[in-house]
């Protein structure tokens, strides 16, 4: 029951939300987040009674919900899925604080919000197809209103393509499930009985399907070429949205590939290896470049996760435990301190409103609060040993170095690129004479904001120095995923 | 002349039909509305019957002309669920006259009593009749409002696009009696050859005019456009479910399209349907228009299960149709709502309405996502349903097709959110307020599209006990 319990408690949030006038602002914000907390709450809660030595999945939960399909409401955490939705619910939260400086239609804003947070939660829980898919489709509707409404100047065109975007993907993941589907003597949409049939599936088929599924994955992912409504999405999205962006809707496209297509599809998933590894090393390279040439805080910040999903691509293509542990450790890792990043550059935004690189100068000075953390989150988010970033980047290294090295050699100097692109933010804004444009408008971070860095910065540090933690949860399933 | 009893309800709806009429001379002007409210009351009452009927096998049964089975009970419920919904829509539309209350109840109440029977309709003769019946009655009705030129304009394409279907199926018809020596369907033994191929494509092209399939769909915006909203509404949905069910019962269950080499034709009237419906709709600026394409598109995927001409597939058409009543029904009463306070269809009527009535807006999002297959909405568990029809008996090509459709439909469905999400209201527009029965209609669409979506297995039960054919 902690699972529905999770995943519905920010619907029926949601649903109160609409009761509310919209005038009485405090009421519904105040709903909002003790619809999110019950979810933060009951996950947090869980993690006492998660058993770290169990491969397969925990707390099960099935009813029949559509008997004639043998489609089910079936529920239940792994260790691949567990890190996941702890990082939802804590993501959501911490955005959730970020929207407090929302202040136009907030009752939309905030039934849209709570809407998505189902969605999400509701795609790292499902262990049935057909479940899985609603879950995966919920989550674009709220953020197509939540980018469109509340985003930057392009906003609706930003919108529209991200919609589109990803749903002629999720369009051919659904026709690959229906292959299954019908491909499965049992019939049945049940992931576990899937994973169970996939293997003896001829590998041509395997193939077919699971192109089918990647092609909606790696847009999510956003795997090179399909990455380019994120830079737009990004930055026109309102600051907490883009940091649910980059915190939670980008691992949906990684775990699907190892959840689906891995666990399901071991051949296809081992007829594209060649090619993933090539992907990854273009996302690594590629999206550092790409980062390196913007001018745009944000859009920098975005392409920089473009280069850090494929981190976790190169460790899941090592095939490795190593590799495994380091994609899952890097999803969460990157969520978190990306998430920093955009709050962040939101902070900026906030104040100047603009977000240009140049526009800036010496705010180490006048800002030391703010330079402290942007200057630990740059450094976390670059690789450097003692911040949770390099023991994920770090893994994915090893664990695809034995299979792939060159690709590997190639990729580290991705690691130089996103160094480069960091430290010239950090001197071209903080170092440097100030701009006296902006005397009298930079105050110091307000407590607000900080309440939504702080955390973050707190968990970077944490896992950098004791990542035995987070890793301890994941490590009997990545085992036992690989030994299959 | 055997078993007439078994048509008993759609012949009750006639005669109901033909004491308004009467009723109409004799009630003065200033109590017509009641007149509205006695034909919903009799469409309610009819339906209320045809279910009480349900439990009775003496309700089903052949005749000699009609077969009463499931099947037909289930769109004849659908049919007058439709019937019900669009008359209370009629309720609040300022722009009929009270004058012809009567008139306008009456031929509402024909049009679906002809439905019904063409839905257990066996023999051509009678399915002629049955749908002549039905042209006949909706000509006048899309010309309703007399000092409105669109109106005219559409029921004149409508009367002059209908007639010449007519013919082309008759001419067909004659055709199939040539080949087979009767007009029955299911007692005539047709010997397969180019006479009865070619009689057979006609009476497919006859049909698809009702359905509003390609290549016979191009009276279809005009005359959505041009008449009374709740008649659109009518027309978008009863008359196309009905000609669904006939198509299914001729081409899967009587004379299977694949043993006539008709399946090919059958997929690309499909594609050729869903397509132009949707990539024409990018294009409206006119709310009616755009549901108008919108409606073509839909009855392309409807043809989806068509082609895959299974048990699946005609559950498929059964489950669908019954969703698709349910949302498009939702988004002509939200359009209605919305365009009678802004005085015009335009599509600039929406802005900014979740900003004037946030519930209206959302109701219209229900609608429009469902009908785009967005989950967890009854048009996602329709189309899931359509195309894993295709995709079990091999139509890999269709089915993707189908799904890169309903991606483009999302574009322009999103057309209309955009408005009433995005753009500011206008200068000194009110927040919409529309009539109780026009909340009454929206309400009961919203709820079959968010309860068929999270719960469809009632209904995927019902289908498939009602879908056995002869």
């Amino acid at each position: 029951m902690m699972l529905s319990l999770i995943t519905w408690a920010p619907l029926v949030g949601a649903l109160l939300v609409l009761l509310i006038p919209k005038e009485n602002v405090k009421a519904i914000q105040g709903v909002g987040f003790l619809a999110s907390g019950v979810s933060l709450l009951a996950s947090l809660l869980l993690i006492l009674s998660f058993d770290r030595a169990t491969a397969g999945f925990q707390f099960p939960e099935q009813w029949s919900w559509i008997p004639s399909f043998n489609v089910s409401y079936h529920l239940g955490v792994d260790g691949l899925s567990f890190p996941l939705v702890l990082l939802t619910t804590f993501m959501s939260f911490i955005a959730l604080i970020g929207s407090m400086g929302i202040k136009e239609r907030v009752k939309e804003y905030f039934f849209w919000f709570l809407v998505l947070e189902t969605g999400m939660l509701g795609v790292f829980v499902a262990l049935d197809l057909i479940l899985f898919y609603v879950f995966w489709e919920i989550t674009l509707v709220p953020m197509y209103f939540l980018i469109g409404v509340w985003g930057g100047p392009k906003k609706e065109f930003a919108a529209i393509k991200f919609f589109l975007y990803t749903l002629s993907g999720s369009v051919f993941m659904l026709l690959a499930i229906l292959a299954m589907y019908f491909h499965n003597p049992a019939r049945t949409f049940d992931m576990i009985e899937m994973m169970k049939a996939g293997a003896t599936w001829s590998p041509r088929f395997q193939e077919l399907v699971f192109l089918g599924l990647y092609f909606g994955l790696a847009i999510k992912i956003p795997a090179f070429p399909f990455h380019t409504w994120l830079p737009l999405a990004h930055v026109e999205a309102p600051t907490p949205i883009s940091v649910i962006l980059a915190a939670v809707l980008l691992k949906m496209g990684v775990y699907g590939l190892l959840r689906l297509c891995y666990q399901m599809l071991p051949a296809g998933f081992a007829w594209f290896l060649p090619a993933l590894v090539v992907i990854a090393v273009i996302n690594i390279v590629y999206g550092a470049l790409c980062a390196m040439a913007q001018t745009d805080m944000k859009k920098m910040v975005a392409y920089s996760s473009v280069n850090h999903m494929g981190y976790c691509l190169l460790g899941i293509a090592g095939m490795t435990a190593a590799g495994f542990s380091g994609a899952v450790l890097q999803m969460i890792n990157h969520g978190i301190i990306t998430g920093a990043l955009f709050l962040l550059v939101g902070v900026i935004y906030d104040r100047a409103h603009t977000r240009d690189l140049s526009a800036f100068g010496g705010l180490a000075a006048r800002l030391p609060v703010y330079f402290g953390l942007m200057a630990l989150t740059c450094f976390a988010s670059l690789g450097l040993p003692g911040l949770s970033g390099f023991v994920g980047e770090f893994l994915c290294f090893l664990g695809a170095f034995p299979l792939w090295k060159w690709q590997t050699t190639i990729s580290v100097l991705g690691i130089i690129a996103t160094a480069a692109f960091f430290l010239r933010m950090i001197q071209k804004v903080f170092l440097g004479a100030f701009n006296e444009k902006w005397e009298g408008h930079m105050p110091d971070m307000t407590p607000r904001e900080l309440l939504s860095v702080v955390p973050l910065a707190v968990l970077t540090v944490l896992f950098g120095v004791y990542p035995k933690w987070p890793l301890d949860l994941m490590n009997a399933t990545v085992v036992a995923l690989l030994r299959k | 002349m055997q078993n007439l009893s078994l048509l008993s309800p759609a012949l009750a709806l006639s005669g109901l039909a033909v004491l308004a009429l009467l009723a109409d001379m004799l009630v003065p002007p200033s109590r017509a509305r009641n007149l509205y409210h006695f034909g919903w009351a009799s469409a309610a009452g009819t339906l209320a019957w045809l279910v009480a009927g349900l439990a009775d096998p003496a309700s089903r049964g052949a005749g000699s002309l009609w077969v009463v089975d499931a099947y037909a009970q289930f769109f004849g419920m659908t049919i007058l669920l439709a019937l019900v919904l669009c008359l209370l829509m009629g309720l609040d539309y300022k722009a009929l006259p009270e004058r012809h209350a009567g008139t306008f109840t009456a031929l509402m109440l024909l049009a679906s009593s002809g439905l019904m029977i063409l839905v257990s309709a066996t023999d051509l003769l009678l399915i002629f009749v049955a749908l002549e019946l039905v042209s006949l009655s909706s000509f006048v009705l899309v010309g309703f409002e007399r000092g409105n030129p669109k109106s005219n304009e559409g029921a004149m394409k409508y009367f002059l696009f209908g007639a010449f279907s007519s013919a082309i199926m008759v001419y067909g018809i004659s055709l199939y009696y040539g080949a087979a020596g009767t007009t029955h369907l299911i007692r005539g033994a047709a010997a397969p050859g180019p006479m009865l191929m070619l009689g057979l494509i006609l009476i497919l092209l006859g049909f698809g005019f009702k359905a509003s399939l390609a290549p016979m769909h191009f009276w279809v915006p005009d005359a959505y456009e041009g008449a009374p909203t709740p008649v659109t509404t009518f027309l978008s949905v009863a008359p196309k479910i009905a000609t669904f069910a006939l198509l299914v019962r001729v081409f899967v269950s009587v004379l299977p399209a694949a043993q006539f080499d008709l399946q090919a034709l059958v997929v690309l009237m499909a594609l050729t349907t869903m397509t132009i419906g949707n990539f024409t709709a990018f294009f409206q600026n006119d709310a009616k228009r755009l549901l108008a394409y919108s409606s073509i598109a839909q009855a392309g995927y409807l043809l989806i299960g068509l082609a895959a001409g299974t048990g699946r597939g005609v559950e498929a058409v059964m489950m669908y149709s019954f969703v698709y009543l349910a949302m498009n029904v939702g988004a002509f009463a939200v359009v209605q709502a919305v365009g009678q306070e802004a005085g015009s269809y335009d599509l600039s009527s929406f802005d900014g309405l979740a900003q004037r009535s946030l519930g209206l807006a959302l109701a219209m999002t229900f609608c429009l996502l469902s009908l785009a297959g967005i989950p967890p909405l009854a048009g996602f568990m329709g189309k899931l349903y359509i195309f894993s029809s295709a995709v079990e008996t091999g139509h890999w090509w269709l089915a993707a097709a189908g799904l890169v459709n309903s991606v483009a439909s999302a574009y322009f469905y999103f057309r209309i959110a955009h408005r009433m999400f995005f753009r500011a209201p206008r200068e000194g527009a009110a927040p919409v307020v529309a009539g109780p029965y026009i909340y009454g209609a929206v309400a009961v669409a919203v709820v079959g599209v968010l309860l068929f979506g999270v719960h469809p297995e009632p209904l995927i039960a019902g289908v498939r006990a009602s879908a056995g054919l002869p």
